[in-house]
């Protein structure tokens, strides 16, 4: 998915440039907006939201709902966001990248609960992660944070970062090598 | 003649303008305020100045303490009467007048008090005003017989009393005219260094405190006045320049300087009542010192300077305040500075400073205070330094951002923890940074080469370019957060 | 007319055969009379010329066209601009940058009048990368005209792959300059650097954004211009938005900047010292009290940024101080309305890393934390590695360009003129 959006996303970059007279065709915009809001691009989502022509806006009112979602993130205001991305039926050009906009989104949220509370009440998680109570008390315990139901409020575990791989010690002592040679002259 | 009386009149304004000094000086964020009962005992107080220093403590005690208004008034209006200032002297009766108007309105014993208030007195102005005329005429024709002889001594004394009879009128510019004329005059470097002192005099009557610091730095560049053989040579003179510069630096906030100053002083030597009296010299040291030092300077040039000591024995509570600071006993400590307060808010040089002291010396109490935990409960600090936790809360949070103290606050279970500074982080940051910003620099450098090969040089008349680019700047608005 | 047309066909097809660039260009310029006064026949000129064969001689025949208001005749020069563009002979064009140069500066005029600046874009980052400009780091004019037309279109991704080149060089666009005029034009430097920084600022690199300003506003100079005045309000916004203070304005700017610059943006200077204090309160004074003169340089946005970046900074003040703190306390401190906008400023720092920080929503209390595994592991090494590759990299270039100097002939000339005094060291000559 992600080697072919960051193909599809040149490629619709350049259709834009190119298009004749300048206005590329609503698809072309609808694509590009979501694969901007996937990347939580929101600069750039912003100002092509402000550079699609008004005629295209008007005549493709989904635009706009793509457009809302990315405004949601902006003021990182997740319920409302879900509440975006659900509303529509989106077109089978974005359906799926909608989808995935969805999930990341998601996903950055538990994140972001992880590494910012030490307790939280079920109520606030359901609305980060735009999931209903139940569902939410199940995927909390799911991945191991301990979930008091009577004072409704969950303790979410903190992520191990992930170490980086080190560099090869060959790579290493070439770099050495280098900066020894140049501190020195 | 009544030429000169004219002359002499319209001199005469400008001392009105100094009056005002305590307020329209640097102290402009000084909000006004009024001590209701001071303990100070007027007369002995009164009686460790003398000219216009009395005069002026006594306004300025008049001006922030209802309560000993009236007898600083009367003090300093038969003080006056000793001199030629007549100007002082109507001012001082306006503000008997004004005050003993206001007194008598709502109070029926007044008339008992109003008895021994003294009138003004025309006549005394009148012959006082010619007096001084007269005065005046001989000393400038003695002046000018000098000048005829072009004898550079007599000259250089014509001068001088010509200064001092102008101060006494309280004609401050034309005495200070005077008394710098007198340099031109000057055989030998005694000479100088008086008219040093003179113009030192004048000008901390005027609040010019550059000029103070210059004409110190004057005199003690004298040859034969070099610092090293002034203070046994001339201890007088020495003790008298260091206060002044003192003086000074406290004046313009630089309290360090100005503790090293006064703490260099010696009380035998300490005889100069139109300026400071030893009191002063001890609270002033004391304070800035303690405001100002740490603890092994304090121990050094305050505990255990034998020449300050005496000082010191002159203000007890200030010597006990030292003590039980140096013995970290902050609370007495504070608490003796709290009692003293009042009296050093009558002060006119200490005044304006006395929050900034206080606050300096709380800070460095509180640095102190917590330099050797680990860890110190909120509570009871605030106890020892006599504040509510959240203002205790407040001043550490400024003292942490600092530097002042390593700690960091728990304020959910209100304890202070000193925090062991993370030496490797830190160089790391540092480290980081000045790489960043040497990028930045070569970057720059490169460029700057470039622009400096190509000649590139903004030319024409701002207007004209402005016009030309300013259709084609396209605002970009659309940066604004929606 | 027509025979002095054919003239120029002739003498074009002619040097251009041979090669003869230097005296080629001498035709070209020679010949923009004689093209303006035929402007109805130039397309039967084009026809005769190859776009890659003669490409000085078309480039002339474009300008003409361009300077032109638009003939009666169906507006072909989009196309043909693009056709140039993209074919023209790289050699002969790169020996007349003026006109080039020129040509761009038409087209992008032409693109903004007929309001479709996007369309412009791609083809002048091609010119830019075609003529190996962005190869050699060279800055030219035409990259004030990209940077114009990405603003105007709000399309700023194009622009970076050019914006992020360090300019190491200038290209000579002024032809005969004599040793004392400029080989370029300050406007256009100036353009570049402002606009540029408006790009990064758009998508939020500000670091950039606040070289490209520095840069506009430390250009040498004799007057101030309208450009470096903006750039100066944007500079103090920006810094304050990065560093939380005003950096420094580089000791080598112009005395006139220095000396101009400062009053004729006293709100700028007022929003900052209400900054550095801290103070909310006194901000949203200054915010309100200079609204209009905000509005008017178009840096409201900005500004409300700032604003709401003292908050944080704020909140990172307290990060220093305090090891836990209730959120309702944390409110109070930095002046926000509530403990819910506390923790929502607290949760937005956390998810861009700007503090460390654990929200207890059960006791609605924050704990704060030092930045774990602080430079340990090979992501630190890694980061190092970089910053010293490219400090090398500078440092490199820097002796070249010392070397460079040291064989110079004139400089050779002249220091040895000062041997017995002091030797000057090489930065009076860098900076």
């Amino acid at each position: 998915m992600v080697v072919n959006i960051n193909i599809l996303v040149e490629d619709l970059e350049r259709q834009e440039l190119e298009a004749p007279l300048g206005v590329a065709s609503p698809q072309v915009y609808a694509q590009l907006l979501a694969i901007y809001l996937y990347y939580k691009d929101l600069c750039n989502a912003k100002f092509l939201w402000k550079r699609i022509p008004a005629i295209v806006k008007t005549a493709n009112p989904e635009l706009e709902q793509i457009w809302m979602v990315g405004k949601h993130l902006w003021t990182s205001d997740f319920p409302s966001t879900y509440r975006a991305l659900e509303a529509v039926q989106w077109s089978d050009a974005i359906a799926e990248i909608m989808k995935n906009v969805q999930l990341v989104v998601r996903t950055r949220a538990v994140d972001l609960i992880s590494q910012a509370y030490s307790s939280i009440t079920i109520e606030n998680v359901a609305n980060m992660t735009g999931l209903p109570h139940d569902l939410c008390v199940q995927a909390c315990l799911e991945k191991g944070w301990r979930v008091d139901k009577e004072s409704k409020i969950v303790y979410p575990v903190k992520p191990t970062p992930e170490p980086l791989a080190p560099p090869s010690s060959e790579d290493q002592l070439y770099k050495l090598t280098d900066f020894v040679s140049f501190l020195e002259n | 003649m009544p030429l000169q009386f004219m002359t002499m009149a319209q001199n005469v304004v400008e001392p009105m303008q100094v009056d005002a000094p305590p307020e329209d000086n640097d102290n402009n964020e000084e909000t006004f305020y009024v001590v209701e009962n001071s303990t100070l005992d007027l007369e002995a107080y009164a009686n460790s100045y003398t000219g216009l220093a009395k005069i002026y403590r006594l306004i300025y005690i008049v001006d922030h303490c209802p309560s000993l208004r009236l007898e600083a008034l009367k003090i300093a209006i038969s003080y006056i009467m000793t001199t030629y200032n007549v100007n002082l002297y109507q001012v001082l009766h306006q503000r008997l007048a004004d005050i003993t108007s206001s007194m008598n309105v709502p109070d029926v014993a007044a008339p008992s008090a109003s008895q021994d208030i003294p009138s003004i007195d025309n006549m005394w102005i009148e012959t006082r005003l010619k007096k001084a005329a007269l005065k005046l005429e001989k000393l400038d024709n003695d002046l000018k017989n000098y000048k005829g002889n072009s004898i550079k001594e007599s000259i250089r004394r014509g001068h001088d009393d010509l200064g001092d009879h102008y101060l006494d009128c309280g004609d401050l510019s034309n005495a200070l005219k005077c008394y710098s004329r007198s340099r031109d005059y000057c055989t030998s470097s005694k000479h100088v260094v008086n008219m040093c002192l003179n113009v030192i005099k004048v000008s901390v009557y005027l609040q010019n405190w550059s000029h103070v610091l210059s004409y110190v730095a004057k005199a003690e560049g004298t040859p034969d006045f070099s610092e090293s053989q002034a203070k046994e040579s001339n201890p007088v003179i020495f003790s008298k320049l260091r206060c002044a510069a003192g003086l000074a630096e406290l004046a313009t906030r630089k309290y360090k300087q100005a503790a090293k100053h006064f703490l260099q002083a010696s009380l035998d030597h300490c005889d100069f009542p139109e300026l400071l009296s030893p009191g002063n010299v001890a609270i002033y040291g004391g304070l800035c010192a303690l405001a100002t030092f740490d603890r092994p300077e304090l121990q050094k040039h305050v505990v255990n300077n034998g020449s300050f000591k005496p000082f010191l024995e002159l203000e007890p509570a200030l010597r006990d305040a030292i003590l039980k600071f140096y013995e970290s006993k902050y609370a007495a400590c504070l608490r003796l500075l709290d009692d003293m307060k009042d009296a050093l808010l009558l002060d006119l040089y200490l005044a304006p400073h006395v929050p900034a002291l206080y606050a300096q010396i709380r800070s460095r109490a509180l640095v102190q205070y917590f330099s050797p935990y680990m860890s110190a409960d909120l509570h009871r600090m605030a106890q020892a330094f006599g504040r509510t936790v959240p203002a205790l809360e407040d001043e550490l949070m400024r003292l942490i951002l600092d530097g002042q103290i390593q700690a960091r606050i728990d304020s959910h279970n209100k304890v202070l923890y000193a925090r062991d500074a993370d030496q490797r982080g830190a160089t790391f940051e540092r480290g980081l940074v000045v790489g960043k910003e040497q990028v930045r620099r070569a970057r720059m450098l490169v460029l700057r080469a470039a622009v400096l090969r190509s000649r590139i040089s903004v030319q024409s008349p701002p207007r004209e370019q402005g016009e030309g680019t300013q259709s084609q700047m396209q605002p970009v608005s659309s940066v604004t957060r929606n | 007319m027509a025979s002095a047309l054919e003239q120029f066909v002739n003498s074009v097809r002619n040097l251009s055969t041979h090669g003869n660039l230097r005296e080629l260009y001498d035709v070209v310029i020679k010949s923009s009379d004689v093209l303006l006064k035929n402007v109805q026949h130039l397309d039967n000129v084009l026809e005769t010329l190859d776009v890659q064969q003669h490409s000085l001689g078309v480039l002339a025949v474009l300008i003409a066209k361009f300077s032109v208001p638009n003939a009666s005749l169906s507006d072909n020069r989009f196309l043909q601009t693009q056709e140039f563009i993209s074919t023209c002979n790289v050699e002969q064009v790169r020996s007349a940058p003026d006109l080039f140069a020129e040509l761009c500066h038409l087209f992008t005029n032409y693109l903004v009048e007929t309001k479709s600046p996007i369309r412009g874009i791609a083809l002048l980052k091609q010119a830019i990368m075609r003529l190996k400009y962005l190869s050699e780091n060279q800055l030219t004019s035409i990259h004030a005209d990209l940077c114009q037309l990405c603003l105007l279109s709000k399309c700023f991704k194009p622009a970076l792959q050019i914006l992020d080149v360090d300019i190491v060089s200038i290209c000579q666009e002024i032809p005969h300059a004599n040793a004392n005029s400029s080989q370029f034009d300050a406007k256009y430097f100036l353009l570049y650097y402002y606009y540029g920084g408006q790009i990064y600022l758009a998508l939020k690199n500000l670091d950039r954004a606040l070289y490209f300003f520095e840069v506009a506003l430390s250009t040498p100079a004799h007057a101030v211009s309208h450009i470096m005045l903006e750039a100066y309000k944007k500079f103090i916004l920006v810094s304050l938005l990065l560093h939380g203070k005003v950096q420094q304005i580089p000791k080598y700017s112009s005395k006139v900047v220095l000396r101009f610059i400062k009053p004729l943006s006293q709100p700028y200077n007022d929003l900052t010292n209400a900054f550095v204090n801290n103070n909310v309160t006194e901000m949203n004074n200054v915010i309100s009290k200079h609204t209009e003169a905000f509005t008017r340089d178009r840096n409201l946005g900005l500004v409300k940024q700032v604003s709401s970046v003292l908050y944080k900074k704020n909140i990172q003040r307290l990060t220093k101080t305090f090891l836990t703190l209730s959120l309702t306390d944390v409110a109070s401190r930095v002046g926000l309305p509530g403990p819910e906008d506390a923790e929502k400023h607290i949760l937005d720092m956390i998810d861009n890393g700007q503090i460390y920080a654990t929200i207890n929503q059960k006791d609605g209390m924050v704990v704060f934390s030092d930045e774990p595994d602080k430079y340990s592991g090979p992501g630190v090494l890694k980061a190092l590695e970089e910053e010293l590759a490219l400090c090398m990299e500078f440092d490199n270039r820097i002796l070249a360009m010392d070397e460079e100097i040291q064989v110079n002939p004139q400089y050779v000339k002249k220091s040895a003129g000062l041997q017995e005094e002091e030797q000057p060291s090489k930065s009076t000559y860098a900076l």
